[in-house]
């Protein structure tokens, strides 16, 4: 039994029974899974979590499914790695990277809430799931849906890259390319979504499946040995990872796995889509809609669905938000490789980007400890490093030119 | 049909009759759901009821007038 008692709308506070509704009928406002926290809290303990697995189900009370989890049993509980390397370069104390370019089954975040949409998608007694998406979310779907047999309908933009494609469709799903632009699809799936009775994951699921993103969240502060991190820096795309990732921190301060919560959440965006920092950097509370254009595509959101409470989430907790240049990205995508050796996608090289000015403009404190949440893996997104990476190292077959080399590079 | 939409007034066009000028030009009946206006930017949410060929033109009127017309919903695509 689950211990989800309700969808609540977020700006109304009216309630509606636990089902597969977004919107709430009479302000429009996005609903939100609340739960029977007392409940949990007889049941979920740090000692009940320890002795479970390493994935993202070990928090299941946490999560809104009535039944135990039937997709992504095996994904999660990514690496949280202490980027000693990195720390060195930023000039701060404690520095940690959660690192979701390993997650499992498609080396994204995106893996944590479709596991638990396909899951409550199950439990309605959906057959048939959906997504629109230009690439971590198609992926997802797809494998994750490929594996839990459900009927999969994918759509895309039609001008989305050949690799992106490929990383979808090698799942078969019935991947629907829309012959439009961005704004276009949008509609469409919209209209869709209204139209056919199916698990539509960030549409009609999308109270569920956004639930997913706390996990990462708990597994920060698990991997942490239960201790809060002073700030954490989020990439925002929706602006819903980053909501989530503070409610996780609440609820978990809430049932006493963490004692003391204190910390700091800062949104990262890039300069050419970055409603969401904006806002925060200019005060404003109405986030202003733009049209995308930066090389970090998986973050390029113009009409942020979770951008008003992503913005106030940085206000509670005393947080601030940047925005950075694809030059930022990419240098960014570079450095991480090359200290810490982890290939992050271009929203990965925002994160590390934007906290790295954070860093230098004193908005993160260098004495305490940060976490920076990379969400991506690089082998998605290699073409937005054409033209900027090293350089080879050419030779003939022999020794010679060999040593030709070496001298050349000063060993 | 029913379309719900986000509107995004910039600051020269709060003060604008906009909304009841497409509502009398189209044949389309608003019902605004939630509204906010600061001293710069004005935001609405609201669900717009008419013939789907006349909502079309009214959204096209507000997007000509300087209006940002958005899903409700926020982007859907991700």
């Amino acid at each position: 039994m689950g211990f989800t008692k309700a969808l609540k709308c977020r700006e109304c506070s009216r309630e509606y029974p636990v089902e597969p509704i977004y919107v709430c009928e009479f302000c429009f406002g996005p609903l939100e899974a609340v739960y029977d926290y007392d409940g949990i809290k007889k049941v979920l303990t740090r000692e009940t979590i320890a002795a479970r697995p390493r994935t993202l189900w070990r928090y299941k009370e946490l999560l809104p499914i009535a039944g135990e989890p039937q997709v992504g049993l095996d994904s999660g509980f990514s690496p949280l790695i202490k980027a000693d390397n990195l720390a060195r370069i930023l000039g701060v104390k404690e520095l940690y990277i959660k690192d979701d370019t390993v997650m499992h089954p498609t080396l994204s975040f995106k893996d944590r809430v479709v596991s638990v949409a396909l899951t409550k998608a199950k439990e309605f007694g959906f057959d048939t799931v959906a997504c629109a998406s230009t690439g971590n979310l198609a992926h997802s779907v797809s494998a994750l849906g490929a594996r839990s047999g459900l009927k999969r309908f994918v759509f895309i933009p039609a001008s989305l890259e050949q690799s992106k494609i490929t990383a979808s469709v090698v799942y078969e799903p019935n991947l629907i390319a829309v012959d439009g632009n961005y704004d276009d699809v949008n509609r469409l799936c919209s209209e869709i979504a209204n139209k056919h009775r199916w698990a539509f994951v960030n549409i009609n699921i999308r109270p569920f499946y956004a639930e997913g993103s706390k996990t990462m969240g708990f597994e920060i502060l698990d991997q942490l040995g239960w201790q809060a991190p002073d700030h954490v820096v989020v990439p925002c795309a929706s602006g819903s990872l980053l909501t989530k990732v503070w409610k996780s921190f609440k609820e978990a301060h809430k049932i006493g796995l963490i004692n003391d919560l204190h910390t700091k959440v800062y949104a990262a965006q890039a300069t050419g889509c970055s409603p969401i920092a904006a806002a925060i950097k200019s005060g404003a509370d109405v986030i202003r809609p733009v049209k995308p254009d930066t090389i970090a595509k998986s973050l390029a959101i113009g009409n942020p669905a979770d951008g008003y409470y992503a913005t106030a989430v940085v206000r509670e907790t005393g947080g601030y938000g940047e925005h950075v240049s694809d030059a930022e990205i990419i240098h960014a995508i570079k450095l991480l490789a090359a200290t810490e050796g982890i290939f992050a996608e271009t929203a990965g090289g925002v994160t590390l980007a934007a906290a790295k000015r954070l860093i230098e403009a004193g908005k993160i404190d260098k004495n305490g400890s940060t976490v920076i949440c990379i969400t991506g893996n690089g082998l998605k997104t290699q073409e937005a490093l054409a033209g900027h990476t090293g350089e080879v190292h050419h030779i003939k077959p022999n020794l010679a030119s060999f040593e030709d080399v070496l001298a050349k590079i000063g060993r | 049909m029913k379309k719900r939409v986000k509107l995004t007034f910039p600051q020269q066009l709060i003060k604008e009759p906009v909304i009841f000028t497409m509502a009398k030009e189209f044949s389309i009946m608003p019902n605004i759901r939630r509204a906010k206006v600061t001293e710069t930017v004005g935001e609405m949410v609201l669900e717009l009821e008419g013939a789907e060929a006349d909502l079309d033109k009214g959204i096209k009127y507000l997007k000509e007038q300087g209006i940002i017309v958005e899903l409700a919903e926020g982007d859907v695509v991700e």
